[in-house]
């Protein structure tokens, strides 16, 4: 059985947390792996307020967190200014870091690409959706 | 977010609490960024409290980090919570970073 949730936010720093809130108990009462979870929602939302409403409050925001035995799917939509074409394949993997060329630039997409297995962008009729998801193996808990 | 700041032996010791996230990162950022700039360039940064970071909170520690380096100091990291060791193991920044579990080995790295 699929199990799905919706919520929303207005795009807001300050709201994300409530996302992670409510994320935090999801997982808790399915018993998933919080950290990774959390990790790419928080980053994919960050990406929303920052890029695509360039930080200005008012707009919204949804995450619908889908729930399968042995799949979790997050997908976050917004109406704001889609992603440039290639970016998130664009986005590098995760390196072993050169302390030379340690840049404080965002590693979002790096690390959501790093948290879920498979990671998909799409521009449609005004809404912007990133589809993400994680295989469960059975059993897999917090 | 949380901040609290005390000077040991010329070292500054900065410890913060609650979630490192883009919300706070800049005001954490400018903060710390004020005690490099004012003290010796030697910072312990204990994470002790901090039950969430995301990249914005990453990119305040490489920017610390830099800040640090340039003044001929350094920073180190100081008890860091589960949730910041996942992030920082995940993106390998151990290798950069100095972590400690123990302020006076702390201390002493930076003497």
């Amino acid at each position: 059985m699929t199990r799905t949730i919706t919520l929303a936010i207005e795009s807001q720093a300050e709201c994300i947390e409530l996302l992670s809130g409510a994320l935090g108990g999801l997982c808790r009462l399915l018993a998933l792996p919080a950290a990774p979870i959390e990790i790419a929602m928080v980053e994919a939302v960050n990406n929303v307020v920052e890029h695509a409403y360039h930080g200005e409050p008012g707009h919204p925001v949804w995450v619908e967190f889908e729930w399968a035995p042995n799949r979790l799917s997050l997908r976050v939509r917004d109406r704001g200014q889609p992603m440039a074409p290639g970016r998130l394949e664009a986005a590098p993997a995760l390196a072993d870091p050169d302390p030379a060329a340690l840049s404080p630039r965002s590693r979002g997409l790096t690390l959501i690409k790093s948290c879920m297995d498979t990671v998909e962008y799409e521009a449609r009729d005004g809404v912007n959706t990133l589809s993400m998801s994680r295989a469960l193996a059975t059993g897999e808990s917090v | 977010m949380i901040l609290t700041h005390r000077i040991i032996e010329g070292i500054d010791i900065a410890a913060l609490s609650g979630r490192l996230v883009m919300a706070d990162a800049p005001q954490v950022r400018q903060k710390l960024l004020e005690i490099i700039e004012q003290g010796n360039g030697k910072l312990i940064l204990n994470l002790a409290e901090v039950g969430f970071m995301d990249s914005s909170g990453l990119s305040v520690l490489v920017s610390a980090f830099k800040a640090a380096r340039a003044k001929s100091g350094d920073l180190a990291l100081l008890y860091l919570s589960p949730a910041v060791r996942s992030l920082i193991e995940l993106t390998r920044l151990q290798q950069v970073f100095a972590i400690f579990d123990d302020e006076a080995a702390a201390l002493a790295r930076l003497r």
